[in-house]
């Protein structure tokens, strides 16, 4: 049960200063008893300083697994991580460093915090020892001050009575409470990149909202980079500024949040947007995106979107598309699909038509978006 | 804390009684009764078995016989209610209170309540000695095996847990597998023809002390000789113990270890392990500090709760090895059909076992700050 | 080609013909099994179950068979060709060697001890099984006041050191025969499988689908037979392999001590027991291969119930 990488063919170089986290041709894969699940296969993102990224993607879309191989915390069989897979992290590449750097860095510059805070927090540790050791461990600081700085740390979450809370186990506290715990821990080394895999989507909807309250005010307030993964755009798009989309273990789309939002250009994300309900759909059909997520080891030989894709064409089933650059776009937006290469010139107008046309009544209406819903009678 | 202790040995109180009543329960319906091992001697007339059983109280009927047992009832009194029950009046103590109270407050001196465990039927001499003399010889054979049953399951089961499937792993995989299926006694034969006179005639085939250099263990000249060649006696009583102690514990070793190694692995599993290594705590502390705590907390319980196997083991082995202990105290009375030693001997063991759960209970109830009280 | 958008019947229809074409679910490409198949399946591919599987028949077999071309008369004592006090070592005429003493042969003792050694095992395996599933469907079912009352003599039995008891019982109302043997141990095995019983009972008379069934009106009865037995066989299935182990090892060290089965039918536990005395003389052949044959028993039934806990997993992969 190893975490390291052999030592492979030379690195790249790396990357310019003002970035903090770039992630470079990610693969991993696991070897399980019926074959080889690609989890990850060729995602490529940058980050900077400060800045705020979001990964949206349902569950089996890899999302995760990129987190976790960002932090190394994969068991190495099963999986297996790419030889040309870089990660470079504040001008050094932490997927090829011996492990014994890499648990300097864990904890320290970058923090990470789960989806279940009961789960991830050890139940027979007190919240004071499981802050401190990690305080004790990255800053050299002796009892008292990691308990000064713990308690410092629980303030800064929210949390009341930080000194009484220090002396209990998670099992005494809420949902809510228990998540702000994991994240006064994230923080408590001051990190310079925070990673957030799903954190609020274990709990009640309420708590939700303050989580993600809480989580922007610290980010700006302590200026570290925000990784956000999660399956909910909505969160996406209060919290981020830029967006990564995943389906199926690769990148479709990716660009700002106000241009993925408001003008997805990958079939996948507009079909994601289509079935969001809003006010004006009332009365219609819900949308969905027909079919299912393919099984890894039944993966489509070209493009993996194109069984459920309302777009597709021959040409989908034979070529795997690339994630290209968008035409028109200010921002660099990219998407993984024909329609922005030169051969869909023709179908793309046709398809963001429907697309726009989708957004206001929903599938399965031949409505024209101008009329109104005869069957409602209101508008 | 103390209020989770008291309820729990309140609890344990109708256990413990019931018991005492299946002990009863099951000599009472011994066929032959204590005069069976008469039976086989024609000089014994039956007018001699009735002069025997009045003078050890056993031509009372039951509810009497059991109430006398148990310290209930004043043996003194011999009124009864219906010609079956014990009267009202023989409740109370030569002292004025209850008769089941200590003997400070009630005179009473009879009765298990009061440590009074009667008399042998083999040998005439209180129960109670017999039962201690008895006692320390297991004690050290069952408290020798209990500690290296623990520590060589609990290392064992963590280090094949941390090393999975390596070589050490599958080794101690198949050990658990084997010991777990090997009666003990035939492992004790085994060891003794390898190991002793047949064999290679390093270690001693059985026996507590060597006879020809020491007084039998337990009796005052031997207590002499202790005190005088302490280290001696020490390494001897140890030279003897090695084989009996490994016959007692490689059943429980191999199951332990197993169940142990399991244990660590479902808790290296867990989220709280993955946080631990999110946060870049070095490889020893997220094993020994996050993962083992939690991982033994299962196994405590565990290990409370086959305490108990540790005695019933020891009857075989101390018969396979002539260790003269509570083991072969009830095979022997059980054979002479000794009612009160064996009813003593039985009381006693199951009183251990109900402590023993109660001990894990609540060294779990300790350990895990989950338990509220 | 027509350069608009397909309508979504069409892609429909595509999509439909495309996976007819390619004879299986195009979009899922799983395939779906019973529970029972399932747990077949992943009982297969458990190697060491199957080890375990091949022992046990060829034991039953041994036990069927073997004592009628190996017959054992415990009355008719051979006239060995050298008297040789301790019995000689295994040997072509002797496969297993000889006893001491009266030089029995120990292959023909192991043999027909087999047939008395497993019987006594399974036998007794389902008296447990059936007291068990008694209690702990009563338990469970009728709760309160007798669930209670069921459970305290469950605690009271069980805290009672069960190898004196069993020689308590044995001593007094045992005779050497088998069918007592059986009983005792039959009456010594049910309280784990009750407890078993009765949590499957009482956690699926929680569940919500047993209020729904009542709420419709589904007789009690067939709640009981229909949703919590099918569900209680698996951990019953798993706790019977431990139980005929255990009673296998329970009778050795009750043979052995002398309180079992009577010399005159032979079983592996009181072939090791007359064994004890010869010791000093060396003849480890006599108590070995009995010894081994419990071991070999054993450890079958061992490998089997672990295949059985795996393949009755619900959670576990095939």
């Amino acid at each position: 049960m190893t975490e390291t990488l052999s030592a492979q063919a030379p690195l790249g170089t790396p990357p310019a200063r003002e970035t903090l986290l770039e992630v470079r041709d990610m693969k991993t894969h696991f070897k399980v008893l019926d074959g080889i699940v690609p989890a990850v296969d060729g995602v490529s993102f940058s980050l900077g300083r400060g800045q705020t990224l979001g990964i949206v993607g349902e569950s089996g879309s890899g999302k995760s697994v990129t987190a976790l191989t960002i932090m190394r915390l994969l068991d190495i069989p099963p999986a297996v991580i790419g030889a040309e897979s870089e990660v470079w992290f504040d001008g050094r590449e932490i997927l090829h460093m011996p492990i014994d750097a890499m648990r300097k860095i864990r904890g320290k510059d970058i923090a990470m915090i789960f989806q279940e805070p009961l789960t991830s927090l050890n139940p027979v540790l007190s919240i004071g020892e499981q802050i401190g050791e990690q305080v004790r461990l990255h800053l050299k600081v002796n009892k008292r001050e990691a308990r000064d700085r713990s308690i410092e740390s629980l303030r800064m979450v929210g949390i009341p009575s930080p000194e009484k809370r220090i002396k209990q186990y998670p099992h005494e506290m809420s949902g809510g409470m228990r998540q702000r715990v994991m994240i006064a821990m994230a923080l408590s080394c001051e990190p310079k990149l925070l990673i957030a895999d799903e954190p609020t989507t274990a709990l009640d909807v309420t708590i939700q909202a303050q989580i993600l309250e809480l989580l922007k005010v610290i980010q700006q307030r302590t200026g570290s980079a925000l990784l956000l993964i999660t399956h909910d755009l909505g969160v996406v798009a209060e919290m981020v500024d830029h967006v990564v989309v995943m389906y199926a273990g690769q990148i479709v789309e990716q660009g700002s949040v106000n241009d993925v939002m408001l003008e997805p250009r990958a079939p996948y994300t507009m079909g994601l947007l289509e079935s969001i309900p809003t006010a004006e759909k009332r009365g219609g059909r819900l949308s969905v995106i027909k079919g299912v997520v393919p099984s890894p080891f039944h993966l489509p030989p070209a493009c993996r979107f194109e069984p459920r894709c309302p777009y597709a064409w021959d040409l989908c089933r034979e070529v795997a598309p690339d994630l290209a650059a968008v035409a028109g776009s200010a921002t660099e937006q990219l998407a993984r699909c024909h329609l922005h290469g030169k051969v869909g010139e023709s179908r793309r107008t046709g398809a963001l038509d429907h697309h726009a046309g989708a957004m206001r009544v929903g599938r399965g209406l031949k409505e024209d978006p101008g009329k109104t819903l005869s069957s409602r009678g209101d508008r | 804390m103390i209020k989770y202790i008291i309820r729990r040995a309140v609890q344990a109180i109708p256990v413990l009684f019931g018991i005492t009543i299946v002990v009863y329960a099951i000599l009472l319906a011994a066929p032959g009764g204590p005069t069976a091992k008469f039976a086989q001697n024609p000089r014994i007339t039956q007018e001699m078995k009735e002069d025997f059983k009045r003078a050890w109280g056993l031509d009372q009927p039951v509810p009497v016989q059991y109430c006398r047992w148990m310290g209930f009832c004043n043996k003194l009194v011999d009124d009864k209610v219906l010609g079956i029950l014990p009267a009202p009046a023989a409740f109370i103590g030569p002292d004025g209170w209850l008769n089941a109270f200590p003997a400070s407050l009630s005179g009473a001196t009879n009765g298990v309540l009061h440590g009074d465990f009667g008399f042998s039927i083999a040998t005439g001499e209180l129960v109670n000695r017999s039962i201690s003399r008895a006692a320390l010889p297991t004690l050290i054979l069952a408290g020798t095996a209990l500690f290296v049953w623990l520590v060589v399951a609990i290392l064992m089961g963590v280090y094949a847990a941390i090393h999975r499937y390596s070589l050490f792993d599958q080794a101690a995989t198949v050990f658990a597998y084997v010991g777990y299926a090997m009666p003990t006694f035939w492992l004790g034969i085994m060891l003794i023809f390898l190991f002793s006179g047949p064999g290679l005639n390093i270690l001693p085939a059985g026996g507590m002390t060597e006879t020809r250099v020491s007084p039998p263990f337990g009796s005052d000249d031997y207590w002499v000789y202790f005190g005088a060649n302490t280290l001696d006696a020490i390494l001897d009583i140890g030279k003897h113990l090695i084989l009996p102690v490994i016959t007692l514990v490689v059943v429980n070793i191999a199951g332990d270890s197993r169940y142990v190694r399991a244990s660590m692995l479902e808790a290296l599993g867990q989220d709280y392990v993955r946080t631990a290594k999110a946060k870049g705590l070095p490889g020893r502390t997220v094993t020994f500090k996050h993962a083992l705590r939690n991982a033994m907390l299962p196994v405590v319980t565990n290990i409370g709760l086959e305490i108990p196997f540790l005695f019933t083991g020891a009857i075989v082995t101390e018969t396979i090895y002539s260790w003269p202990g509570i083991g072969r105290l009830t095979i022997l009375s059980v054979n002479n059909f000794d009612y009160p030693v064996l009813m003593g001997v039985l009381l006693i063991s199951a009183t251990i076992v109900v402590l023993a759960n109660l001990l894990a209970d609540v060294a779990y109830a300790v350990v895990d700050p989950r338990i509220t009280f | 080609m027509s350069e608009s958008v397909p309508s979504q019947s069409a892609i429909d229809a595509e999509r439909l013909r495309r996976a007819e074409e390619a004879g299986e679910d195009y979009e899922i490409g799983l395939v779906s099994l019973s529970q029972w198949q399932l747990a077949w399946r992943k009982f297969r591919g458990h190697r060491l179950a199957l080890v375990g599987l091949a022992i046990i028949a060829t034991l039953v077999i041994l036990a069927l068979v073997g004592p009628i071309f190996f017959p054992y008369d415990f009355a008719t004592i051979p006239v060995p060709d050298k008297i040789v006090y301790e019995g000689r070592s295994p040997s072509l005429d002797h496969l297993f060697g000889e006893t001491g003493g009266l030089q029995r042969d120990v292959f023909r003792l192991v043999v027909n001890g087999a047939r008395t050694s497993l019987f006594i095992g399974f036998s007794s395996m389902f008296i447990g099984v059936t007291i068990g599933t008694i209690v702990g469907s009563v338990a469970g079912y009728l709760g309160g006041f007798v669930d209670n009352l069921l459970m305290r003599i469950v605690d009271v039995m069980l805290s009672l050191p069960l190898l004196f008891v069993i020689l308590v019982a044995s001593r007094f109302f045992g005779n050497g025969s088998v069918v007592l043997i059986v009983v005792i141990f039959g009456l010594f095995s049910w309280m784990g499988v009750s407890r078993l019983v009765r949590s499957q009972f009482l956690s699926i008379r929680e569940r919500e689908f047993v209020e729904a069934a009542r709420a419709v009106g589904v007789r009690d009865r067939r709640i009981i037979f229909r949703h919590i037995l099918p569900n209680a066989i698996s951990p019953i299935v798993v706790a019977a392999s431990l139980i005929v182990a255990g009673n296998i090892i329970g009778e050795a060290f009750v043979s052995f001590l002398g309180f079992g089965v009577s010399p005159m039918t032979p079983t592996w536990g009181n072939i090791l027991s007359n064994a004890l005395t010869f010791i000093p003389l060396g003849n480890w052949w006599w108590p070995m291969f009995p010894g081994v044959a419990i071991i070999l028993t054993v450890l079958a039934v061992n490998f089997i119930g672990d295949g059985l806990r795996d393949a009755l997993d619900p959670r576990s992969r095939a």
